[in-house]
């Protein structure tokens, strides 16, 4: 008889790290910089041991798609996990995981990147809202990428 | 030309004194510096600037240093560091250290006061001097300080010139403060007032090198693990201390509020 293990999509596992795990894969092909499973926010438990201490990205949906060199500017080395902020359902779950992630993992920064349009504001503020509601202060960065995948801004935004 | 590369700013601006206000016309304020041993190859790549004024400011220093030659300016090595700082703002943990410059302004601005105010007479008086020099030991030393020396600077090549100036004024700042110790228990006003002022021209300058260069160079080689560790550790710091920055506040404060007063003539 088997254990049952959940389901496959949302089974934490945690993959090579980025030292184990170089850029360039054979014959010049890029190799995924992903060191997790899973990666939705819904489905991510922030307990989990590839958040502990981490730089932990947390992405818009659309963020990867657009930008061409999301693997080896933003996510190597860094623990991920993605969300719509307009589409997305149940986002006061969302506030609860990041602080989470700040009070209980002790991540060590976290880093928001999100789409130029207007509404993926709203996943910044998520961020400052789990921040502001959790006792423990982290470094938060964000990142606004534009629709033909340049990084239009850069910043600190606070802890 | 190439030899100057090499050389330290001081001795270049000593020997041709016009390439200091040419450095000032971009915003590179070496002249008053006390120390001047960082070299010109290094001044030039830390300012950062575009490729055309680097080129430009390099042709003017080579005709200041060598009139009446025709060459081209000395190539400059390729930069260490990346052209455009993607970063605008500082990072949370440096931007905790120039939040905790504005308050040490706010003395150093005072001192002038201060030091026409000197009272070595009253018990009321040496509180006060007491109390400005405690500012200096703890706030801006031993809460202030320690972070750069024990912590941040760690994270960087401290025999850099520009780390080992930074170094330099702090062992000069310690040296004023002793100074002013000896002055006040031989109530000797004259060396009291010259070390005070001698105390804040250095910082003045100290904490404009700090926030216009040295930071936000830093700030372009952190990565964003070191950010983030630097935060916790200077959390951890200001939360063993034992000192409350809201008492040298208050400090400062009052000092503002009493020579306001003075200036309103009430």
């Amino acid at each position: 008889m088997t254990t049952f293990e959940g389901c496959p999509g949302s089974r934490t596992m945690q993959f090579k790290t980025s030292e184990e795990n170089p850029m360039e894969g054979p014959a010049g092909k890029i190799r995924s910089q992903l060191a997790q499973w899973p990666i939705q926010m819904h489905l991510i438990n922030p307990a989990a041991p590839y958040y502990q201490g981490a730089d932990v990205l947390l992405t818009a949906d659309c963020v990867a798609y657009a930008l061409g060199d999301f693997h080896r500017e933003y996510l190597k080395g860094k623990s991920l996990a993605i969300a719509c902020p307009k589409l997305d359902e149940g986002q006061s779950v969302y506030t609860e995981k990041i602080r989470a992630w700040f009070e209980d993992a002790k991540i060590n920064t976290l880093t928001v990147l999100i789409m130029e349009v207007p509404c993926c504001m709203g996943l910044l503020q998520l961020a400052r809202q789990a921040a502001e509601a959790s006792k423990r202060k982290v470094p938060i960065k964000y990142v606004v990428v534009g629709v033909q995948g340049d990084v239009l801004k850069e910043e600190w935004a606070a802890a | 030309m190439d030899a100057y590369l090499n050389k330290g700013i001081k001795e270049i601006i000593t020997e041709f004194p016009e390439v200091e206000t040419i450095l000032n016309d971009y915003d590179i304020g070496c002249g008053p510096c006390n120390v001047g041993i960082c070299l010109l190859k290094d001044i030039v790549s830390i300012h950062q600037l575009s490729v055309e004024q680097e080129k430009e400011l390099m042709e003017r220093i080579a005709a200041a240093v060598e009139p009446g030659k025709s060459h081209p300016a000395p190539k400059m090595q390729k930069r260490a560091t990346p052209p455009p700082p993607k970063t605008r703002r500082y990072s949370p943990p440096l931007k905790k250290l120039v939040d905790e410059h504005v308050l040490i302004k706010r003395w150093i601005a005072l001192i002038p006061e201060f030091v026409d105010a000197l009272d070595l007479e009253s018990e009321q008086g040496k509180k006060r001097i007491l109390d400005g020099i405690d500012m200096i030991r703890s706030f801006a030393d031993k809460y202030h300080h320690a972070k750069e020396e024990e912590i941040l600077f760690k994270y960087f090549d401290e025999t850099a010139d520009i780390l080992k100036v930074m170094h330099e004024d702090h062992t000069r700042a310690r040296s004023l403060v002793k100074a002013m110790q000896k002055a006040l228990a031989e109530n000797d006003k004259k060396t009291l007032s010259e070390s005070l002022t001698a105390y804040r021209e250095l910082l003045a300058e100290h904490i404009r090198k700090e926030d216009e260069i040295l930071y936000p160079w830093m700030d372009n080689q952190l990565t964003d693990r070191q950010v983030g560790e630097l935060f916790a550790r200077f959390a951890r710091v200001d939360q063993e201390s034992g000192i409350a920055p809201e008492t040298y506040e208050g400090f400062v404060r009052r000092l503002e509020a009493a020579f306001q007063k003075k200036e309103n003539g009430s």
